[in-house]
């Protein structure tokens, strides 16, 4: 149960994926894959037929762009997203789709390039759907596909030999090529530093290197191509402009993509092994270097004979030059990969940006460390306390323990340190974002970064960034007018996105600002009116009208667009920044723009908690939670016949859940108004959990309670407590659904 | 030879790997004997935090220097009558193989007695019947000098208690 997903997380998760995906990267198409076939599986049986054959076509679709039948541009996504959107509309439908629903998933499906039967989502006719979609796809498949991957089986034991090696080069490759995107866009800016030009030719000579040391000829290949050119604008035989860095951005995407492929073969098996084409990006690469910009080689391919008179001293330019290219880089790659191309001199000893050494440390290590120290604070308060210790009125001692306790502290705070990682890389990323994003739409987009430096806690870097891109998308796709819309408002052509970062107290804070237009406050509330998410008469503020584009019922693209151009997916944002522990917000002001801010606390290690005692149990209750704690009088207690408890508080009724009962323990007093009620907001609603004592308020460190307990409804995890004890963290959404569920 | 092992084994297992050291601990009467390979350390009896919703053998957690682990009453488990914890009660911390990795799992026990050599002649496979204890956890009987040890499989102890943990949520 835990691991399965439910069909709305499943198409959720599918419209994410959509959003983010770029023209080639077909890994995520892969995980398109995996998400509908889990969509297909969810619907046999019970399920609804009709969206199990939307699904079924949609996996066909997918499949005919892996096997590049169907072209995989960016238009092709937004229609494909489009076909999630109709899922989705599908499902709030429960399951029953109508002819229009219907009609207008096949004309979409149309757009793309894939016929679609009628009868294959005629909702009703138990045909199997594959086989009558499968006349439309006897589009001629390749020949050459097949021989090349015939090939690819016989080339793949020649590089695979060595694994170890291979899966050190692909972590050096992904990190070179991310450094390779974060300098070339530096130069951008700056384009006459000869500094970054060198800091983006090092780690391709590299990556060219060990990829011929390796027999990656491809990788290698179009490695040296880029080099070369590299080499040219470095030695001012061509200047940098931006088509030099159109063609290095999309070689590293390439060579990402080519990479990742050697991953997934490493990890899944040669099964996955995929031959690229990379003549075409050659040809582009050195077409760039010859000066004539010829774009999409796919239009205009480059004649083969191009001879290389403008730039003698770089060799390969004609493919027949290439055969000697590899040569000599094999000859390099032979002498390891430090080793210096001969082409290029003194250039390389280039002056690197000053940046602190580091070192990379296993995250096992990391933990057990911060383990030791937290024991040793604890047995160090212990001994402290010990009665024995306590009674010595020696000064020395005393002094020495004062000490010994502030060591410890600092030890602890050091240990903590250790795993936070400035937020820099995920936001340099976003650079790279909002650069494809505003060609792509056209509008011009400066982004403007502050607080690089603010450190986040390492397990949450990855999981940060997808509701970062999502909202970053939001901010420039739909915030930031047209240049010619915002010169009408009287507003600089050029939009901002301010992206900011900033420790406040101990919760990290981002925030993302644009300066178009907006929410749309009258449009969201009248949505929610006819959503049933508010009513009419109801007075709410804009602010809490406005967030209500982070409920799920606002997710769908195409609804939201058509009215405020807002909202896209946003409660998938609003999902990931919680599974953090976090909140998310928007204020916006009508004309002037919205900003999106985004609480996280300072590590996921850490919680602020306030520790109850139950009996002789103590349990931790996450502060973030808490609305307030109370000792109820009498008169606000009542019983509702067949629903439990309540009490009245503030002119709400919140039901109560004893804590003793829910977790079968003894406790001190069973009477409410005895103990005391914790008021606490969960996913249902507010519940007041029935306490025996509040202890204080305490940050905790969270452990998991280990191997298989981990499932158990109501206890989120342990914590060990100033006397060295456990504590139970309570898992409030488990808790209330599992007292809910009693009732 | 080898069929005189055959028909001995009846649980499919050899005898011959079952050689080797165990750690003996007391139970009420009997002496019972765990694979010392298994074995991660012995603690004394400490505080143990209960958890909701397991089973009544599993007493909670506990801090292993940092680390949560869970213990089990091997007394409960094996649906002996309940024994008041005293100087001698121990918890054999022991490794097993979890579903994502080795995990430590504490077992309570009356005392720890010794460690032991126990070689293929001494062991015999456990009997089918005339014993209170589900065969399942007991990889054979060894006897030396003349004390009969009751030699159990941790993983299956420990693994099939929590498994039915999971399945009771």
């Amino acid at each position: 149960m835990a691991e399965k997903k439910t069909v709305p997380e499943i198409l959720d998760d599918m419209a994410l994926k959509i959003l983010m995906i770029e023209p080639g990267d077909l890994s995520v198409v892969g995980e398109l894959v995996t998400l509908a076939e889990q969509l297909i599986g969810s619907q046999d049986g019970a399920g609804s037929p009709a969206l199990g054959q939307m699904g079924t076509v949609f996996l066909d679709a997918l499949g005919k762009i892996i096997m590049g039948e169907l072209d995989d541009s960016a238009a092709n996504f937004e229609r494909l997203g489009k076909c999630i959107s109709q899922m989705q509309e599908v499902l709030r439908k429960e399951g029953q789709a109508g002819p229009a629903e219907i009609d207008s998933y096949r004309a979409i499906m149309q757009e793309i390039g894939l016929e679609v039967d009628r009868q294959a989502l005629g909702g009703g006719g138990p045909a199997a759907p594959a086989e009558a979609v499968a006349p439309a796809a006897v589009a001629e498949v390749p020949p050459v596909a097949a021989g090349s991957e015939a090939a690819a089986m016989e080339n793949l034991p020649d590089f695979l030999k060595d694994t170890e090696l291979l899966s050190g080069f692909i972590e050096e490759a992904f990190e070179h090529l991310e450094s390779i995107e974060v300098n070339i866009l530096e130069l951008e800016q700056n384009p006459d530093d000869k500094d970054i030009i060198n800091n983006i030719f090092r780690p391709f000579h590299t990556i060219k290197g060990v990829a011929g040391f390796l027999n990656l000829t491809d990788i290698n290949k179009l490695a040296h191509a880029t080099e070369n050119l590299l080499d040219d604008v470095r030695n001012d035989k061509r200047a940098m402009d931006a088509a030099v860095i159109d063609i290095v951005l999309s070689v590293g995407d390439y060579l990402r993509t080519m990479v990742g492929n050697i991953k997934e073969v490493l990890q899944k098996g040669p099964a996955l092994y995929k031959k690229f084409e990379i003549s075409d990006y050659v040809r582009r690469v050195q077409a760039v270097q010859e000066g004539s910009s010829v774009a999409p080689a796919q239009e205009s391919p480059v004649p083969r004979a191009v001879a290389a008179p403008q730039a003698p001293a770089s060799a390969p330019v004609t493919p027949t030059v290439t055969a000697v290219a590899v040569a000599t880089a094999s000859q390099a790659a032979a002498a390891g990969p430090a080793e210096r191309h001969p082409g290029t001199p003194a250039a390389l000893p280039a002056v690197q940006k000053k940046i602190g050494a580091t070192i990379k440390v296993d995250i096992e290590k990391l933990d057990s460390l911060v383990n030791a120290v937290g024991e040793l604070v604890i047995m160090q308060v212990m001994v402290k306390q010990n009665p024995l210790v306590s009674a010595i009125s020696d000064p020395k001692l005393t002094r020495d323990l004062g000490q010994l306790s502030r060591i410890t502290t600092e030890l602890q705070k050091t240990a903590m340190a250790m795993r936070m990682v400035p937020i820099r890389q995920t936001f340099q990323k976003m650079t790279r974002l909002v650069r494809d994003l505003s060609q792509k739409s056209g509008k011009l987009v400066d982004l403007v970064m502050t607080g690089e430096e603010t450190e986040i806690d390492r397990n949450m870097v990855d999981s940060i960034y997808d509701p970062l891109v999502h909202m970053i998308r939001n901010s420039v796709d739909h915030g930031v007018q047209p240049p010619a819309e915002r010169e009408k408002l009287g507003k600089p052509p050029t939009g901002t996105v301010n992206l900011r970062a900033y420790q406040k107290g101990s919760a990290i804070i981002i925030e993302i600002e644009d300066d178009g237009h907006g929410l749309n406050t009258e449009k969201i509330r009248s949505k929610g009116i006819e959503r049933g998410l508010i009513s009419a008469d109801n007075e709410i503020s804009d602010h809490e009208i406005n967030n209500l584009i982070f409920l799920p019922g606002f997710s769908t693209a195409d609804k939201i667009t058509d009215v405020s151009g807002r909202g896209v997916g946003m409660d998938v944002v609003k999902k990931g920044v919680e599974k953090l522990r976090g909140k998310v917000e928007v204020v916006s002001t009508p004309g002037v723009g919205s900003q999106f801010v985004i609480k996280l606390p300072l590590t996921l290690a850490i919680i602020d908690g306030i520790v109850v005692r139950v009996g002789e149990e103590r349990y931790i209750i996450p502060t973030i939670a808490i609305q307030e704690s109370i000792r109820p009088q009498r008169d606000q207690y009542s019983t509702v016949h067949g629903r439990g408890e309540t009490l009245l508080i503030r002119g709400h009724l919140i039901p109560i859940i004893r804590l003793y009962e829910a977790f079968g323990v003894k406790s001190t007093y069973t009477d409410p108004c005895e103990g005391i009620v914790v008021v606490i907001e969960s996913e249902l609603g507010k519940r007041a959990l029935l306490v025996d004592e509040l202890l204080g308020k305490q940050e905790v460190v969270i452990k998991s309670l280990g191997g298989y307990m981990k499932d158990i409804k109501g206890v989120g995890g342990g914590t060990i407590l100033g006397d060295g004890r456990v504590g139970l963290i309570l898992d409030l959404a488990g808790l209330v659904a599992a007292s809910d569920a009693r009732d | 030879m080898d069929e005189a092992m055959d028909v001995k084994q009846e649980g499919g297992q050899s005898l011959k790997g079952l050689e080797g050291k165990y750690l003996t601990f007391a139970l009420g009467k009997e002496e019972y004997g765990v694979g010392i390979l298994k074995v991660r350390e012995i603690i004394g009896v400490m505080e143990i935090t209960a958890v909701p919703h397991t089973l009544p053998y599993v007493k909670g957690v506990i801090n292993l220097r940092g680390r949560v682990i869970p213990v089990l009453d091997i007394r409960l488990k094996f649906g002996m009558p309940v024994k008041e914890y005293d100087e001698r009660t121990c918890i054999i911390v022991v490794e097993i193989y979890g579903p994502s990795g080795p995990i430590q799992v504490g077992l309570l026990v009356d005392s720890v007695s010794e460690v032991l050599n126990v070689t293929a002649a001494e062991i015999e496979p456990p009997p089918a019947f005339g014993t209170h204890l589900d065969a399942d956890y007991i990889l054979g009987m060894a006897k030396v000098k003349d004390k009969v040890q009751i030699l159990l499989d941790a993983d299956r102890v420990v693994g099939k208690g929590v498994l039915e943990t999971l399945e009771t949520v």
